[in-house]
């Protein structure tokens, strides 16, 4: 990476310091480590009250002895770096009490720990260096790490990067703005004062350092030479250099070093270590995870401040969330905010009063609930009681929580079987699937079913469990819907049991001779709606063709390619008929939930569809040209999974935030009740819902913040259930800790959902530009902040926790919703996946901006071993054509679906053991089987792990062979987001455009 | 006399039309202040926009047809507006995203109030003057 061995040369370069830097010379005695001895002060925050300049250097000096001791201690803070270190220059509170306990100091092991992960680094550095080299038997890397110096090496850059950071930290507060920094231009060439006087082995130890930074080891040997991160010891953040090396011919762009998040989605472990009783980051994602103290503050960050939130996450076994029943004492809450309780309440007065963390009222400990507090004031049955250590639990809700009696789960489904439904084969593999679940439906024996079937009139089923075969009303008349019998519609599907699975069964051949091609969609709808509307609950909607028939017919609108490129191709990707909307609006109200599944080869109008699903919770399953030959066994999972995972009922979602900060807007699949409470008629694991704050104060007077996610909701099971999350995050009053602990999946998240949202009111190449622009305020930000204390040059800075970030834009801008224009997506994929990716978990989401792309065929020849997770015998590459090679065999998976490509030279053999004897043909016609052999059987095994790691979609598998166009470029080359496609960007030009647009006005 | 009672008539529709759009702005308010759900607001809005509309345009017709061009040009942006709207098919709140618009709708009606309270203030200063005038 051209990261830093262009700022090498800088180092002559910076302005020697001779009156600050004498005293320090002059300082360390033999004793200290130089290293440590150089860089401690950084950290001092003594810095506010020294103006600059001579006058503050002895100070400084004499405070080190006081701080060296802590620096020994430092060491062992090393895995979550920066707020192990941030925090307390940066005066903030909160932190720098918790970090201490947290990692045992495991200094001499943590020295040894660099070499492995990064030789090749260090032999290059090092012969920079030699004459200091390995005075110590060390083993073979030659770390400095013996030396004393290199005792301080541990920490890594992390630590390094955040011990400087101290020093933007420490005086901010008092100088905020870009002022403080020039104060502190002074300290910055310490380190090489020291490091001139004794060992230059500062530098090592930074190399050596660097690939322990989490998310860094096992990446592509391409990327991130760390060799080059020389002056990275005193930089809080990664650079790329963009513009050629001055002194060599060749230009300094290598893309091979720009960042790639090819380990997957690295939740930023230092905010779960420093308040272990938040909640897990699969529940709720800070976008980062110190807020800013004020509303200026806040603005300057250019990101979005915001989280986002999966109640319903899966978690994985042993971590389950736990269930508390308070019994008669009722749940315990704040009088005035009505927070839950939490961990992180005080009981005070012997345990009498309790203190609200985000309200800070002082409420009374019911009887039932009161208990004696111990010395340190710690409730004596705290460990009883899972809701004041766990930061995520569920409340059993009492009668209070309910407007009626928990409703039993009803599904409910709405089926067209007009003629292409049929010859599709929809209809059979549906019904089988459905008839298949039943056994699985969550709620036995309470659970609910009906089905209404629809061509160009209504036919309703008598479900009763009396009768041995279900009986069937037609209603032909759309104008004026009525159900033909109240109550048989809905049944309870243990009782007619017999009669569900007689329809099942009949139902593909009662339509298998339908020639009926029209669509009565919207009378059908308001039909179940009318069924339905007693009780709520889920109703799928299986649908073929665009609506034709009586209200909420549509049109061909979007087969007209001269409206794109102007101001009305919004309009495309919005309901059209404000039908629509009002049955949205009113299923919700009766705590129905839509789930629409299209099918058609046609245009079919998902945007309109999509808007039930949009406004109810629900989600869009899209099978452009549905074969059920193709696509059957995915429609079966995908259905089954829909019926079968864990859903809750007639939910409302609140997020309550401490004091001074508030949502301010609410992004995903839902509608607001009210300003700040969502309503989820259904709510599942597979969605997640982002939010974006705000302070409502101009500055936060409180050290921390906390936020409190709070589902109520029906368990399938009856229980009328509180879904609690409850997470602290500290507030910050320093730009830098707000970009080191920023979390770029949960920033990706809330800003693809926020263009797909603007595709809806304006042009995507607008929405392109809009994430392009937040991309550039937030770096062009980020070097301000850095600009005064170092020279820049033409590099591209940006903080380690956001390294993927312009990556990530890029592929967001590429995503379907947004890439390209007309020609490059049907509108109905285009609304399908941006429905889709409205309610994706933040993990799913990445998978899917940023794929996974693995050569397989080499492992595949190999002998087998039995163990073989994915991630550990398979490397992911990056998603460039130059990763492609023609001998080889790769698989691409982006969690909706799986591409093998067969590489133009790949060896016959492979393909024919993959293919059987059809291993020639046109690949788009074949389906990959199990053969009887080892290599496919391995295969196969892979294909179905990595199903089973994900099951929320069913990744269906595609074959593709090199040159077999346009296939190939549909499915494969126009994925490879890295590269040119077309009209657009690749990643190289998109960070020169990036970094040119950073530099103007920086 | 005639001229009286025209301003007469103008000064009513004025007032009911001030009074249709406060009503809205105060449904508004309500539902930002949750003292109602969105179903009710977006019903009572979408009650009263089209007789607004309406009452607007028939009070252009009137003012031309009585010969008051000054009032028809004053009040013709105001019409285009609405009709502008209706087409667009924007003119009803949308119960699914009331919350999200409803500060812009708020200030859609801020400005609305406004531009009817300064066709008040005329039309009463000529409602007086007239009054006057024919004493």
């Amino acid at each position: 990476m051209g990261t830093e061995n262009q700022g090498y040369p800088n180092f002559p370069a910076r302005p020697p310091p001779p009156s600050s830097s004498s005293p320090f010379a002059s300082a360390p005695p033999p004793g200290v480590p130089p290293q440590s001895g150089g860089f401690r002060p950084l950290s001092q925050p003594t810095r506010p009250f020294t103006p600059s300049g001579p006058p503050m250097a002895p100070p400084v000096g004499s405070m080190r002895p006081v701080q060296s001791p802590f620096v020994s201690q430092i060491p062992g803070s090393r895995p979550p770096p920066p707020p192990a270190y941030g925090g307390p220059p940066g005066g903030v509170g909160g932190g720098s009490f918790q970090r201490f306990p947290a990692p045992p100091p495991p200094p001499f092991p943590g020295a040894q720990n660099p070499p492995p992960s990064g030789p090749p680094a260090t032999q290059t550095l090092a012969g920079h260096l030699s004459p200091f080299r390995p005075q110590q038997p060390m083993g073979p890397p030659p770390q400095t790490s013996g030396r004393p110096g290199g005792y301080a090496s541990p920490p890594g850059p992390g630590f390094q990067q955040s011990s400087y950071s101290g020093v933007g930290g420490g005086p901010q507060p008092s100088f905020p703005g870009y002022p403080s920094n020039q104060v502190l231009q002074a300290p910055p060439p310490m380190p090489f004062q020291s490091s001139s006087q004794g060992p230059p082995s500062t530098y090592p130890p930074q190399t050596g350092g660097f690939p322990q930074h989490p998310g860094q080891q096992n990446l592509h040997p391409s990327y991130g030479p760390p060799t080059s991160n020389v002056q990275g010891l005193a930089e809080d953040f990664n650079s790329l250099s963009l513009s050629n090396i001055p002194g060599s011919l060749e230009p300094g762009l290598d893309p091979s070093s720009f960042p790639r998040p090819l380990d997957g989605d690295v939740v930023p472990k230092s905010f779960s270590e420093m308040y272990p009783m938040n909640c897990h980051s699969r529940y709720l994602r800070l976008t980062t995870s110190a807020i800013p103290s004020s509303q200026s503050l806040a603005s300057r960050w250019h990101l979005p401040l915001g989280a986002v939130v999966c109640p319903l996450a899966e978690a994985p076994e042993g971590e389950e969330v736990p269930l508390v029943d308070f019994g008669s004492s009722g749940i315990i809450r704040c009088r005035r905010c009505r927070t839950y309780v939490n961990p992180y309440v005080e009981f005070t007065d012997s345990g009498r009063k309790w203190r609200c963390n985000i309200c800070s009222l002082l409420n009374d400990v019911p009887g039932e609930y009161f208990s004696h507090l111990d010395a340190t004031g710690r409730r004596m049955d705290m460990d009883q009681r899972p809701e004041l250590t766990k930061g995520s639990v569920d409340f059993i809700a009492p009668t209070e929580y309910m407007v009626r009696p928990p409703v039993p789960p009803t599904y409910f489904f709405l089926i067209d079987v007009s003629f292409s439904a049929t010859k599709s084969g929809m209809l059979e593999v549906a019904a089988q699937t459905i008839k298949s679940c039943l056994d699985n439906l969550p709620g036995y024996p309470r659970t609910q079913i009906g089905f209404i079937t629809y061509d160009s009139t209504l036919h309703f089923y008598n479900l009763k469990s009396s009768l041995s075969q279900p009986q069937m009303m037609v209603v032909s008349d759309l104008d004026d819907i009525f159900i033909p019998l109240p109550d048989d519609l809905l049944v309870n599907l243990s009782e007619s049991r017999s009669v569900v699975e007689a329809f099942l069964d009949s139902l593909p051949l009662m339509f298998q001779d339908n020639v009926n091609v029209e669509s009565a969609f919207g009378p059908a709808l308001r039909a179940a709606y009318m069924v339905m509307n007693q009780l709520g609950g889920k109703l799928l909607i299986l649908q073929n063709s665009l609506p034709s028939l009586g209200a909420g017919r549509l049109k061909l609108r979007g087969d007209d390619p001269r409206v794109y490129g102007t101001d009305k191709e919004y309009a495309l990707r919005v309901a059209e008929d404000n039908f629509y909307k009002q049955m949205a609006a009113d299923c919700t109200k009766f705590q129905i939930g839509i789930n629409v599944y299209a099918f058609s080869d046609k245009y079919t109008d998902i945007a309109s569809l999509g808007t039930l699903a949009k406004y109810t919770g629900g989600q869009v399953y899209y099978y452009p040209g549905f074969q059920s030959s193709i696509h059957g066994d995915k429609l079966r999972h995908e259905l089954a999974r829909d019926l079968t995972r864990e859903t809750a009922w007639e939910s409302v979602m609140r997020i309550r935030c401490g004091k001074g900060i508030r949502s301010s807007s609410y992004h995903g699949n839902f509608m607001l009740r009210s300003t700040d409470l969502l309503a989820l008629p259904a709510v599942d694991c597979d969605k997640a819902y982002a939010v974006q704050l705000a302070l409502e104060e101009t500055l936060l007077s409180t050290q921390t913040v906390y936020f409190q996610v709070a589902l109520l909701y029906t368990a399938s099971c009856g229980e009328r259930r509180i879904r609690v999350h409850t997470a602290i995050a500290p507030v910050v009053t320093d730009l830098g800790e707000m970009y080191r602990q920023a979390d770029t999946g949960a920033i990706v998240s809330v800003y693809a959902r926020l263009a797909i949202e603007k595709t809806l009111s304006s042009k995507l190449d607008d929405a392109r530009n809009v994430i392009q622009q937040k991309i550039v305020k937030a770096l062009r930000e980020y070097r301000n902040l850095h600009s005064v204390q170092h020279r820049l040059g033409s590099r591209l800075i940006y903080p380690e926790s956001l390294k993927f970030l312009p990556l990530y834009g890029l592929a967001i801008c590429k995503s379907t919703p947004l890439h390209g224009g007309p020609a490059d997506a049907s509108l109905d994929e285009r609304c399908a996946a941006g429905f889709t990716m409205m309610a994706l978990p933040v993990k799913k989401l990445l998978k899917l901006l940023y794929p996974s792309l693995y050569r397989v065929d080499e492992w595949l020849l190999k002998a087998s071993v039995d163990h073989d997770d994915v991630k550990d015998v398979l490397r992911r590459l990056p998603l460039a054509a130059e990763s492609l090679d023609s001998r080889g065999l790769y698989i691409y998976d982006d969690g909706f679906r799986l591409v093998l490509w067969f590489g133009r030279m790949l060896s016959p053999d492979i393909a024919k053991n993959l293919l059987g004897a059809d291993f020639a043909a046109e690949l788009s016609k074949v389906t990959l089987e199990e053969q009887e052999n080892g290599i496919s059987k391995k295969l196969m095994r892979l294909i179905k792990k990595v199903r089973e790691n994900d099951p929320s979609y069913h990744p269906m598998c595609l074959l593709v062979r090199q040159g077999e166009q346009p296939r190939e470029g549909f499915l494969l080359l126009r994925n490879l987001i890295e590269d040119q496609m077309g009209g657009s960007t690749g990643y190289v030009d998109w960070m020169l455009q990036l970094h040119r647009q950073v530099q103007q006005n920086a | 006399m005639g001229d009286l009672l025209d301003w007469i008539i103008s000064f009513l529709f004025l007032v009911t039309l001030l009074i249709i759009v406060i009503y809205q702005l105060t449904c508004l308010a309500d539902l930002e202040a949750d003292h109602i759900n969105p179903y009710d607001s977006s019903t009572k809005i979408n009650r009263v926009i089209l007789p607004e509309f309406g009452l607007q345009g028939l009070l252009c017709v009137y003012y031309v047809l009585t010969g008051h061009w000054f009032m028809a040009i004053l009040s013709l942006p105001h019409l285009f507006y609405n009709i502008r709207l209706y087409m667009k098919k924007e003119h009803l709140a949308d119960v699914t995203e009331m919350h999200n618009t409803n500060k812009g709708e708020q200030k859609k009606r801020l400005y609305k109030i406004a531009h009817i309270a300064l066709c008040t203030f005329i039309t009463s200063y000529w409602l007086i003057h007239s009054a006057l005038g024919d004493i």
